[in-house]
């Protein structure tokens, strides 16, 4: 039966080995400068030598539900696509950059080459050709899981009905779509 | 801006630092793009290190627009690596060799004249030959890091009539090799994919590729179908993934193997059935282990004694899906082939030899060669005497250091040309004063790269060469558990006045009169290599897939009848080898404990960032963002008590030399020990992103060898640390 499509990432954060892979992969498809970045990973080092623990943690854009950016924006510039992706309009953004206070995750920057806000959309041209977003497809351990959140039988509600997970700052009530497996 | 942010522990609250990164300035090469932009896909192969990764490049009006990991291929295993994506930056780089140069100022001063082809041809053939007539072939040095044209270069220096090629093995795993070849008659692949018990020292992984290795080891552990134990004197990213890790005493490795054993054996735990069907010399190892005890290897090793029984018992019950992983670059300490060949016996004795899970002989593609003319055998004794030093190695490859001290000796003759192709010895090499010396002491010094090195900053001539995603290459057949061909052609056309090393040798070969053993074109060679792969139009097939994958791979047990011959001495698994005794080598593996740091000095190591492919990325500005400058790794408590700060900058010192770069205080290194990435400090000042940025680990390594190999042991070295 056919539904509607709600695009969205399962992110296994254990397996990531902090190898940017994803990071330059991101530029390279985006044409992103080396200033900035649309994707990133946090990083966390804990405890004394030699007790120590590591952790790893792919980010971006989370692909909110309701997305605070689209709200705030005066032109319409960053909106929602039928099939969930948050994206930007260049042409009609004025950089007035209100999206980048109202997002919750800090994944908006402001492109001063090009006076405009700029930010991950889940690889939009390649996801319309029918490919996974660049940061999906190249990592070595393949940390990320692309899908419809809507295809019951899609690897994303297969990863989610298996396994426990948890969404960022859900109390920011913007129904973020990116999936962090625990 | 800076990206990074704290994580949320699932477990509790978040302490702990972030590490702020620092970005750099450097704006990238800006592709152009227009609407409607023409847009193909070419399949390839990387050349961003040695893993040759399957790659579709996205071509978009000329223009490189993505690389992408071709999902075909089971050693790259559908993924594209840092350093891959960052391809696209070798080919636009502004800073890479353009076109032929030829030396204007003094070696090592930087001041170049661009040279027609005609040029830098003659003026090399002329020195060549001129080196020749004075100190015979021999006098000339051809040195050369494994690629898919290397074999041109290689063959150019013999049909020359020099001895003395010398490869990279004993900058990196020659150890590990000659211990798996004098155990098994051959050097076996690691079912990493299928193993549910891998015990790794050192070799980290995670931050230092190899397919399909690292991505096995990912899932496997991960996933919980495999347990990782991990030895290593720092705190590295495998280390945080691995089940259990230990930060081992430096250069003790062996005997925690030789405990390992004591337990198995004493414990009657090993595979009886396949030590009495397929080894030889299993009596001798039973007393030679005796008194090597879990509790006399916790003094050495600092992993206590009651872990060590636990993980051999651990590890024989795993077995045969366990195994003690080999790692790669091997050239760690003097003793480094005898713990390699440890590690082989307690692996073999165990039984995971050739079955799922366990050590599997790798499986080989055999290509066509073109017939070429033969030249004669070069007839001078090797610079290196590797016959007499290094006996039991491959003679190919060469032995570099000892290579080193006698052209620095001159003896037992002079060699006073050097022609190296991709190679930099300035960086690979230990103790870099003496490479300076060995250019300088040259006559002539010829280098083909794509780049400027800091060797080629020292060289006289430099051929460039087109990328790898401009050039055509020969095929390459990939061993292994999934032994796969690759093929690599040009997706643009190159973008300078640069060619590939066929040419560059052609264009040489000519003037040295040897063109008749270089009559033939790419195309042709690459013909003569393809036609007897069992595809139809196999080159056809190479051209639309890059990559073919045979269809009956993984192979296991193939060795495993009492028919099977193994390529050594005695046809079986040697666990004691006579070969070894008579060359007068330990036959089985006997713990000398490795040299101790003198009072107020820490041991360098070395080590790796998956980003960085050795010296030789750490240019390339997408990836130098992640580490524009390397730093000395200071334990809090040797911090302290050198009473220096995070940040501040430190002179270190051993007897090769000095350097002066910024501390970094971690928790994450051994308090005797201090850790640096290679590639930074350099002295070719086109490499503008570390030129001078950071230090320069090859300043500081003593020059030190593995006996048996003549592998370089890097982890040798100890080190004053002094506030500046």
């Amino acid at each position: 039966m056919a539904h509607k499509k709600r695009y969205a990432l399962v992110i296994d954060s254990k397996k990531c080995i902090d190898c940017k892979s994803c990071v330059v992969a991101c530029r390279a498809e985006n044409n992103v400068p080396l200033r900035y970045s649309r994707n990133w990973i946090d990083e966390e080092h804990r405890g004394e030598w030699p007790r120590l623990l590591a952790a790893y943690e792919p980010g971006q854009c989370q692909q909110c539900e309701s997305p605070a950016c689209v709200r705030v924006c005066p032109t319409g510039a960053s909106y929602q696509r039928p099939d969930g992706i948050v994206a930007i309009n260049e042409t009609e953004c004025v950089g007035c950059r209100y999206c980048i206070i109202a997002c919750p995750y800090d994944a908006r920057f402001f492109r001063e080459d090009k006076g405009v806000v700029e930010k991950c959309d889940f690889c939009a041209k390649r996801v319309d050709r029918g490919e996974v977003p660049a940061c999906v497809e190249t990592c070595p351990s393949k940390v990320r899981v692309f899908g419809d959140f809507n295809d019951p039988n899609g690897p994303v509600r297969r990863l989610l009905e298996s396994r426990r997970y948890y969404t960022k700052k859900p109390e920011a009530g913007t129904g973020p779509q990116i999936y962090y497996l625990l | 801006m800076d990206r990074r942010r704290f994580l949320t522990w699932t477990a509790g609250g978040a302490v702990g630092a972030t590490v702020a990164a620092s970005i750099s300035h450097f704006e990238p090469f800006l592709k152009k793009r227009e609407a409607g932009a023409t847009r193909v896909e070419v399949p390839t192969t990387c050349e961003m290190c040695v893993n040759k990764c399957s790659v579709i490049a996205v071509v978009e009006n000329g223009v490189i627009h993505k690389l992408n990991p071709n999902p075909a291929s089971p050693k790259s295993r559908g993924m594209l690596c840092a350093r891959g994506n960052a391809g696209i930056q070798q080919v636009y780089e502004p800073a890479r060799l353009k076109r032929p140069l030829i030396r204007a100022g003094e070696r090592g001063e930087g001041k170049w004249r661009p040279a027609t082809w005609d040029e830098a041809w003659d003026f090399t053939a002329n020195k060549l030959l001129g080196v020749k007539d004075k100190y015979g072939p021999q006098g000339s040095l051809w040195s050369s890091t494994e690629s898919f044209q290397e074999t041109f270069f290689k063959n150019l220096g013999l049909s020359f009539g020099s001895p003395n090629i010398v490869r990279h093995p004993t900058l990196c795993l020659a150890s590990v090799n000659l211990a798996y070849s004098a155990t098994f008659g051959t050097v076996p692949a690691f079912d990493l994919a299928n193993a549910k018990y891998v015990i790794m020292s050192g070799a980290n992984r995670f931050e230092s590729f190899i397919t399909p290795d690292t991505m096995d080891l990912i899932e496997s552990t991960t996933e919980r179908k495999a347990r990782l134990i991990y030895l290593d004197p720092r705190f590295t990213v495998t280390a945080a993934k691995a089940d259990e890790w230990y930060p081992i005493k430096p250069g003790t490795d062996l005997a925690f193997v030789l405990a390992m054993l004591n337990v198995i054996i004493g414990e009657s735990r090993h595979d009886k059935e396949f030590v009495n069907t397929y080894t030889v010399g299993f009596d001798k190892l039973i007393d030679h282990i005796k008194s090597f005890t879990p509790e006399w290897a916790e003094q050495e090793t600092e992993i206590p004694a009651k872990h060590i029984v636990r993980i051999a018992r651990e590890f024989s019950d795993a077995a045969p899906r366990a195994v003690y992983y080999a790692g790669r670059r091997s050239s760690w300490y003097r003793e480094d082939f005898q713990t390699r060949r440890a590690q082989a016996i307690l692996n073999a004795i165990v039984g995971s030899w050739d079955r799922e899970g366990g050590m599997v002989p790798n499986g080989k593609i055999a290509l066509g060669e073109y017939d070429f003319f033969p030249w004669d055998d070069p007839v001078a004794p090797r610079i290196d005497e590797i016959d007499k030093n290094f006996p039991m190695a491959a003679k190919g490859d060469g032995a570099y250091l000892k290579l080193r001290e006698n052209v620095l000796a001159g003896a037992p003759y002079p060699v006073k040309a050097w022609m190296i192709h991709k190679q930099d010895p300035m960086n690979a090499l230990p103790d870099q004063a003496k490479t300076i010396q060995m250019l300088q002491q040259m006559d002539f010094v010829g280098v083909i790269d794509v780049q400027m090195s800091d060797t080629a900053w020292y060289a006289d001539v430099i051929f460039p060469e087109s990328t790898y995603l401009e050039r055509q290459d020969p095929v390459e057949a990939m061993s292994g558990i999934w032994p796969v061909v690759v093929y690599r052609q040009p997706v643009i056309k190159p973008l300078h006045d640069t060619k590939p090393t066929l040419e560059i040798v052609q264009g040489l070969a000519k003037r040295l009169n040897l063109s008749q053993y270089f009559d033939f074109t790419i195309e042709q060679w690459v013909n003569a290599q393809v036609k007897e792969l069992p595809i139809e139009a196999p080159l056809e097939y190479l051209k639309k897939h890059g990559i073919y994958v045979p269809p009956d791979f993984p192979k296991y047990g193939t060795t495993l009848n009492s028919e099977h011959r193994f390529v050594t001495k005695s046809g079986k698994i040697e666990i004691f080898s006579d070969r070894l005794q008579e060359f007068g080598y330990d036959p089985l593996p006997l713990y000398h404990p490795p040299a101790q740091s003198p009072p107020g000095t820490l041991r360098l190591i070395t080590g790796r960032k998956a980003y960085f492919t050795h010296a030789n990325s750490t240019n390339n500005p997408w990836l130098n963002a992640f580490d524009p400058e390397n730093r000395l790794w200071l334990n809090p408590a040797t911090a302290d008590s050198l009473g220096v700060a995070d940040g501040q900058l430190v002179e270190a010192a051993s007897t090769a030399g000095a350097v002066r770069l910024k501390v970094k205080v971690t928790q994450e290194i051994r308090p005797d020990c201090v850790f640096m990435l290679h590639g930074f400090g350099k002295r070719a000042k086109w490499q503008r992103l570390v030129a001078g940025v950071g230090a320069c680990d090859a300043q500081l390594l003593e020059t030190a060898w593995d006996k048996v190999s003549g592998n370089a042991a890097l982890h040798e070295t100890f080190v004053k640390v002094r506030k500046v």
